[in-house]
């Protein structure tokens, strides 16, 4: 891996309640595909994109659930070097909102403490079932001090621009930590590898 | 998070999610297999699992009130004809947990002098050890653990605890190692010694003089509970070997794509007193100052000569290895390096297993670093998850807190046909895996379980060397006294994401001669810094616990009574490496799929072409690789 061809490589993890429509937001973004047909995902662990941000190819690890956070058992391990979390629930179902608070926990106790948290308010096409207003996600993600984002994977609304953004905000913290700490490099690894931000204290 | 129902069919149920479990889980659904995967903990990995500090000190609780009062309900409404039902409970198999805080319970102003460093609030002393055969957990100690967190300084409660455990200690019928009931007090000084005469003849080495510390802060508890997250301390103390069956299967598998791996930096060993590093490779043993030039060259004759068998050698079998060492004129320093540290293995050793050892070693040396260990980040405990992952990646369904009540026997066939879970639904199911405290009632009685002793320490500096807390350190103990057990002990350096920044996660294992505090704490007294201990120079411990676990080795996958397509797996053994369990986990494997591969790489992820939705296909062959952090 570490001969390939871009400058940086992220791991992007998906959580969120079942049925918030996770994989149909990779497979948008990575096949632009919608649905993303059953059984597709058996035996595929991650969804690989490569994209161009101001002439540097960012390439993102995108990373699912396996179907583990249905009876909330999701692995530790999942969490572990992820450059960034998307936390996804559903528009049209309250219990997915009222669940963030358990995700979060999940996120404080085994991810990184530099993670890059998007709040992510999917199926925005379901507008007339909507049941959690806008604003009441704003201001959670405001308090959460995450990112807020809506989108439609059927749609492909805000999709691709979901992923951009967080390449970017990457791609800026990566630049800023390795200003902060020229002195302790990054972990040496494969050049710049999923662990690069693993090892500069922030917070 | 919503209580779905599961399918009501599967080809194979698992209950526990140790590593044997998980990585039969993972063989099975990458086959195609509909694997169901249950535990009834609220984490993976059962006792092989690892714990941020405050995890930890939940399940420390757990295991203290752990009286679970399992309702028997009548399943017969669900039995159909010719079916017999088969109860499952579950025991635990940790003993003797015993915890020990050294450090002060908040932050200190100030930390003077090296004087000062032991004479820090203890928060809990004095060990209430406890019948072995009882299952009743060490309740009166963690009360006192309770009361002197309140309460900082409560001698009265320490002296209490004193005589507590003395009294338990008078009723104890199993210990025979009389010698080690320094745990009170006042005869401690005296054991101390004893337990620091270390075997060789060698006169003790002067104690280090207490080098005058600049007044460094300790750690407090507090302060360990606030970055509890830091920590992910392990239930069981093992390495990976670098060619062992477990690297194998994880580049095999591609399993190795979920964890990162850090190499174990260097060996220790325990000899006079004193701590010293063990040169394994040909760099090392030239660089080394502890060796001569005579001795140098005669290592590397000997190192290079043993990896091929020859007749001299099986001359040697059934003699002890050392003897074999003896003959070889080697001298002490080298006798000791290659008995203790390079084979890792007793005075008694034959010679023929004390070789195939020491040629394990040599084999697994240099494939990804200077010593033939590599080590997990964020722990062992992830290990067992990464398979599971594999598993669920393939379609298998995970449920923690789920167990199961019993199985349902086929009466004509002796098969178990079907099990009944923990929220009474019928499964059926062609094959059903149990963690091995499942089937504790239909154990032998003739072979009473073995059991582990293990420490775990919280400490504020290395064994050996500088705090760069970039090592990671094997270190070998030959027994401290006669008869003692051989502990093997590991070091970990923050840098393994195991501990906060500032501290060491040191852990000790041993096979059992009495309860761990005994056969362990005497060894903690000599190498670093307690309360108990005099010598100032040492890593002062912080924390500290003491617990006993069911030795895995002791169990086989059937018999035990249960249908012919029940299996048993094994929990954690005590040998440093992972081949129990995986042999087992193949084994298993094999007895449910006999055709089928085990394991069998998974495609990568970035050669599956996307066909409108076609079956991913497999990609060329890889490099086997770990990602290593440097």
């Amino acid at each position: 891996m570490s001969m390939e061809d871009y400058d940086y490589l992220f791991k992007i993890v998906l959580i969120g309640n079942a049925g918030v429509g996770k994989t149909c937001l990779v497979r948008r973004f990575t096949q632009g595909l919608f649905p993303p047909g059953q059984g597709a995902t058996i035996g595929v662990d991650f969804m690989i994109k490569t994209v161009e941000i101001k002439g540097e190819k960012v390439k993102l690890q995108i990373w699912d659930t396996a179907g583990q956070e249905r009876f909330r058992s999701i692995t530790q391990s999942y969490y572990r070097s992820a450059n960034a979390l998307i936390l996804t629930y559903d528009i049209t179902c309250e219990d997915s909102f009222r669940c963030l608070p358990e995700w979060l926990r999940e996120i404080e106790q085994y991810a990184n403490n530099q993670v890059v948290t998007i709040l992510v308010g999917n199926k925005i096409d379901l507008a007339e079932k909507r049941e959690v207003l806008r604003q009441r996600a704003e201001d959670f993600a405001d308090s959460q001090s995450m990112l807020y984002l809506e989108t439609s994977a059927k749609e492909s609304d805000n999709v691709e621009k979901l992923f951009l953004d967080l390449a970017c905000e990457l791609i800026r913290e990566a630049k800023q930590n390795k200003l902060d700490n020229n002195d302790t490099a990054p972990m040496p690894g494969e050049g710049k590898t999923i662990s690069y931000l693993t090892c500069c204290s922030v917070n | 998070m919503a209580a779905e129902d599961l399918p009501s069919e599967f080809d194979v149920v698992i209950l526990g999610t140790g590593l044997v479990e998980s990585v039969v889980a993972a063989a099975c659904s990458r086959v195609g297999q509909r694997v169901l995967h249950l535990d009834r903990r609220s984490y993976y990995a059962a006792n092989w699992a690892s714990f941020t500090f405050n995890g930890l000190l939940s399940w420390i609780q757990q295991q203290q009130d752990d009286t679970q009062p399992e309702e028997t309900q009548d399943w017969c409404d669900l039995l159909e004809e010719g079916e017999e039902l088969i109860q499952l409970s579950s025991q635990s198999s940790i003993r003797n947990l015993q915890v020990f805080t050294y450090t002060s319970k908040e932050d200190e102003v100030e930390e003077a002098s090296a004087d000062s460093v032991n004479t820090t609030e203890e928060e809990q002393h004095g060990p209430a050890s406890q019948d072995d055969d009882s299952n009743q957990e060490n309740l009166e100690n963690h009360e006192n653990q309770e009361e002197n967190k309140e309460n900082q300084v409560n001698h009265e409660n320490q002296e209490e605890n004193k005589e507590n455990q003395v009294n338990q200690e008078n009723q104890e019928e199993n210990q025979e190692n009389h010698e080690n009931q320094e745990v009170n007090h006042e005869s401690q000084e005296a054991t101390i010694t004893e337990g620091a005469e270390p075997e060789a003849e060698q006169p003790q080495s002067p104690a280090i003089p207490s080098q005058s510390e600049p007044s460094r802060k300790k750690i407090s508890f507090a302060q360990l509970e606030k970055e509890g997250r830091r920590f992910n301390i392990d239930l069981v103390s093992k390495l990976m070997y670098s060619r062992g069956s477990l690297v194998e299967l994880l580049i095999k598998s591609n399993v190795s794509r979920y964890a990162e791996f850090k190499k174990v930096s260097r060996i220790l060993t325990y000899r006079n007193g004193e701590v010293e590093q063990v040169p394994c490779t040909r760099a090392d043993v030239f660089a080394s100052r502890q060796l001569s030039v005579v001795e140098k060259r005669k290592l590397m004759r000997f190192l290079t000569s043993c990896i091929e068998e020859k007749d001299d050698q099986s001359a040697y079998n059934g003699r002890p290895y050392l003897e074999f060492l003896r003959d070889q004129k080697l001298g002490e320093n080298l006798q000791h390096f290659l008995l203790y540290s390079i084979a890792m293995v007793t005075e008694d050793t034959p010679t023929e297993v004390g070789l195939a050892s020491t040629r394990n070693f040599l084999r697994c040396l240099g494939r990804y670093g200077n010593t033939p260990f590599l080590f997990p980040l964020y722990g062992l405990g992830e290990i067992p998850q990464c398979f599971c992952r594999m598993c669920a990646v393939f379609g298998g369904i995970y449920c923690l807190r789920h167990s199961l009540r019993c199985l349902l026997l086929d009466t004509a066939t002796n098969r178990c046909k079907a099990v009944i879970d923990s929220r009474g639904q019928r499964i059926s199911c062609s094959h059903v895996l149990l963690e091995e405290n499942y089937v504790h009632e239909r154990k032998n009685v003739a072979t009473p379980p073995r059991f582990l002793s293990r420490a775990v320490l919280i400490t504020d500096s290395s064994l050996h060397g500088s705090d760069s807390e970039q090592e990671v350190s094997m270190v070998t103990i030959p027994p401290i006294t006669e008869g003692a057990p051989a502990v093997k002990m590991v070091e970990l350096s923050s840098s393994t994401m195991t501990c906060m920044s500032g501290t060491y996660l040191v852990h000790l294992n041993c096979s059992s001669v009495s309860s761990a505090y005994q056969d362990l704490s005497p060894l903690i007294t000599t190498m670093f810094s307690t309360p108990e201990s005099h010598d100032q120079g040492r890593p002062s411990v912080l924390w500290c616990l003491y617990f006993n676990m069911e030795d895995g080795s002791a169990m086989e996958v059937e018999g035990h009574d249960l249908p012919s397509n029940v299996y048993v797996c094994s929990g954690p053994d005590g040998e440093l490496g992972h081949e129990h369990a995986i042999t087992q986990a193949e084994l298993i494997f094999h007895k449910i799929l006999p055709e089928e591969d085990f394991c069998p790489p998974a495609p990568n992820p970035e050669d599956i072409l996307y066909d409108g939705g076609s079956a991913p296909s497999s990609g060329p062959e890889e490099e086997p690789s770990l990602q290593l952090e440097v």
